[in-house]
């Protein structure tokens, strides 16, 4: 496990270098649904090791949704969020939540899961959470609720921190950015969004273990 | 955004696609997500059964199959002496009626106890803008209309939030809902718009939105007089995911009415869909639910009219109309309607008028719930529809159609006054129990500020152990009276105390209680009940030549007689 997720970093490092050094045409014809492959690996366990930080994504990410609402493509995502959590030493695991598409209890599935006690919770309109196992799902350590605001550079950020916590560190929190206008304006596509993500809801299922590999 | 990122080739394109207008979204009918005005692919038809006095079938539903909402309006809203009757009668007559000034509103509230929650939306779906605005016109229960405001700061500011108070209610809104910024500042927000509501006159009611238990302990406390955000939602999982039901909201209400406290509940359109759990129902028959689900509580009035979801309503086709539809079914219920038009969705000035004045025109017993009293950057319930910049195009509009929507030209020497005296009583409390200080430079700036980007740097962190400090201590609404007394505050002190008394004597809790600024308690009972019956009945402003003179005289009115030439 630890030399497969080594492994899969070292490959999206080299991926990372690839793109950057990719020409601008190029990069913009990528078709971001086929980009990265998420495998069914079976039921989730609760993990042991204790530097491990579970990333619960929501029912329809990367399955039947591949942006989230700034258009940002779920593989980069998940990308930027599980290479924040290596930077700081710790191990990812993606754990598939399907009987829910509150971010909060996706968060909270995925903190109970993590061997550390840490999850985060990922919406694919891009609303995300980091939970700690003993809290209840509705509280949070910090929540990132308006998803339109939310960066690349933010979803590693809330990586990172998400692994300091796991560390038992007392990060400063991922600066929020706050737009109230911001609410209107994208209310209705959230909306859109989380129904078709609701539609992938499948009530009591159980949580499933990911296996993420990224093509380019 | 309308276009997202798109660019035009032509230059017009470009010009229209960067209008306010195109700073919201639009979506297309989504019925089997009841992501749609009225037309849910699972909105099911009317009908309704009674065996023994007891609702067998409701909207084609057996009593067994009743969901904990069905039930709930079944056994506690609908009237079953009436319910076969008006369920018999063609929905389009209905429909007639409500607008048929020959037909009073009471007969109207008679049937409407017996309409299931299918048989309304097909009743009001059949009327008009027009025609709805004419339904809220006669069936609104208050006879005068009235207005909300919030009234909040970006900083917590206690100063400022009295001294806002006070000018808000100078400027005639009956009302004003307060929330926080950082949560545990609650109390000293509650009590900072309490004291200062009551400076100009007596009669301001104050409420804080927090947590459920909080906010029942500060009504309880004496800090405010009324509550609001006790929302009810029109699917069983919605409810559920807030671990509540119909019942626990029940009975969170009786808590409040036991000390005499105001109440009303909140919901509105497009709720459900936004937690991804409309069931393929449609947001007004869902909102429908919601109405009759207060009303079987036994709650005096509801706040609806989409309120924060009203990006979503207003994003599809005939999402204001239907929101206005859903004002209307509130006013059959004969429940009080703070009918929204609070929550900020489109920066489009065309847009927002569109979707306010025609309640301003018809006038509801709150026509907004509320105004922004603060300018929006000051706005912690995300933003407001209307603000505090706001106001004069407001009043001049009131002037132009001869209407009175709630608000009174003021001086900015009698702004100046007020706000000075609120924010010397507030100072004058905290010296009194110890809080951190208020400044003079502090009071001086709240006199003449804006916004709380007009306030001196105050140290939040002391102010909520204070507030936290305060709770623990048991300090009541009736030590902050002895307080104002104590440091010659005597008139306000004398004014909260009227509104203590009005919450034992219970008054608050008829339907649509406001206070006047002589003190009178007016609701939708006897000589105050909405009686239009067509023109030349009910509430006109020329009649009310007292305000009509106040609404005509804006402070930049020239007189032709005296204007320098």
């Amino acid at each position: 496990m630890q030399i497969n997720e080594q492994l899969i970093a070292g490959i999206v490092a080299q991926v990372m270098q690839e793109l950057a050094n990719a020409p601008a045409a190029s990069t913009a014809a990528v078709d971001y649904s086929k980009d990265m492959t998420l495998a069914d690996k079976g039921p989730a366990q609760r993990g042991t090791n204790p530097k491990e930080v579970v990333i619960g994504i929501a029912p329809a990410f990367g399955k039947t949704m591949n942006y989230t609402i700034k258009k940002l493509p779920h593989s980069q995502v998940l990308r930027e969020i599980i290479a924040g959590i290596e930077e700081e030493g710790c191990v990812a695991r993606v754990v598939r939540v399907v009987r829910t598409s509150d971010v909060g209890f996706v968060g909270n599935y995925a903190a109970k899961l993590a061997g550390s006690g840490i999850g985060i919770g990922l919406q694919s309109k891009g609303t995300t959470v980091i939970e700690h196992k003993d809290m209840t799902p509705l509280t949070n350590l910090e929540l990132f609720p308006l998803a339109p605001l939310v960066t690349l550079p933010l979803y590693r950020a809330i990586g990172r921190n998400a692994a300091r916590y796991a560390k038992g560190d007392n990060p400063d929190p991922v600066p929020v950015i706050l737009d109230q206008t911001v609410l209107p304006i994208y209310q209705p596509t959230a909306v859109l969004l989380h129904n078709r993500e609701t539609s992938e809801v499948v009530f009591n299922a159980e949580h499933r273990d990911v296996e993420f590999k990224f093509s380019n | 955004m309308a276009y997202e990122d798109k660019t035009f080739k032509t230059k017009r394109f470009q010009v229209l696609a960067e209008k306010p207008v195109n700073r919201h979204s639009y979506l297309k009918d989504w019925p089997e997500k009841g992501l749609t005005a009225f037309q849910g692919v699972k909105d099911p038809k009317p009908s309704i059964k009674i065996e023994n006095g007891v609702v067998v079938e409701m909207d084609g539903v057996a009593r067994a199959d009743f969901d904990m909402i069905d039930q709930f309006i079944a056994d506690y809203y609908i009237d079953k002496s009436v319910a076969e009757e008006v369920m018999a009668m063609d929905s389009l007559k209905i429909a007639r009626m409500i607008v048929d000034i020959c037909v009073p509103r009471e007969e109207i509230v008679r049937l409407a106890k017996g309409l299931t929650p299918s048989k309304f939306v097909d009743v009001v779906t059949r009327l008009d803008e027009t025609e709805i605005m004419m339904g809220i016109h006669k069936m609104r229960a208050r006879k005068i209309p009235a207005i909300q405001c919030h009234t909040t700061s970006a900083t917590d500011n206690p100063v400022q939030l009295a001294a806002d108070a006070a000018e808000n209610r100078l400027r005639g809104f009956s009302e004003a809902e307060t929330t926080v910024g950082v949560a545990p500042i609650a109390p000293f927000n509650a009590i900072s718009i309490l004291i200062g509501g009551q400076t100009p006159h007596v009669g301001l009611l104050t409420q804080c939105a927090i947590e459920e238990a909080l906010e029942l302990e500060l009504g309880m406390r004496g800090m405010t007089t009324y509550a609001e955000t006790v929302s009810v939602y029109g699917t069983e999982r919605v409810f559920a995911d807030g671990d509540d039901t119909p019942w626990s909201k029940a009975f969170l209400a009786a808590g409040y009415a036991s000390r005499g406290i105001k109440l009303r509940f909140t919901s509105g359109s497009g709720s459900e869909v936004q937690m991804g759990y409309a069931d393929g129902r449609s947001m007004l028959y869902l909102e429908t639910k919601c109405i009759m689900i207060t009303k079987g509580a036994g709650v005096q009035g509801l706040q609806n009219g989409s309120i924060s979801c009203c990006g979503i309503a207003m994003s599809v086709p005939s999402g204001v109309r239907s929101v206005h539809a859903e004002n209307l079914i509130t006013a059959m219920c004969d429940l009080e309607n703070a009918s929204g038009c609070d929550q900020i969705f489109s920066p489009s000035d065309l847009r927002r008028a569109a979707r306010t004045f025609p309640l301003v025109i018809a006038g509801t017993d709150f026509i907004f719930s509320g105004y922004g009293g603060v300018p929006n950057y000051d706005n912690m319930f995300a933003g407001a529809n209307f603000d505090a910049e706001d106001f004069d195009d407001y009043l001049v509009i009131q002037r132009d159609l001869t209407v009175n929507g709630g608000l009174v030209p003021v001086t900015e020497e009698q702004t100046i006054a007020v706000r000075n005296r609120a924010a010397r009583a507030i100072q004058a409390v905290f010296k009194e129990f110890g809080f951190p200080e208020i400044t003079d430079e502090e009071v001086e700036a709240a006199t003449y500020s804006h916004g709380s980007k007009d306030m001196p740097p105050r140290s939040i962190r002391e102010d909520i152990n204070a507030a936290q400090d305060m709770m623990k201590k048991g300090i009541t609404g009736l030590d902050l009276i002895k307080a104002l007394i104590k440091h010659g505050f005597e008139d306000i002190a004398a004014n909260l105390f009227q509104m203590m008394k009005h919450k034992v004597t219970g008054d608050l809790l008829q339907t649509s209680a406001i206070v006047t600024a002589e003190n009178q308690v007016l609701s939708a009972i006897g000589d105050m009940l909405n009686d239009y019956r067509g023109p030349g009945t009910g509430y006109r402003l020329e009649e009310d030549t007292e305000t009509w003179e106040k609404i005509q005289r804006i402070p930049q009115e020239i007189d032709p007689e005296t204007y320098e030439s």
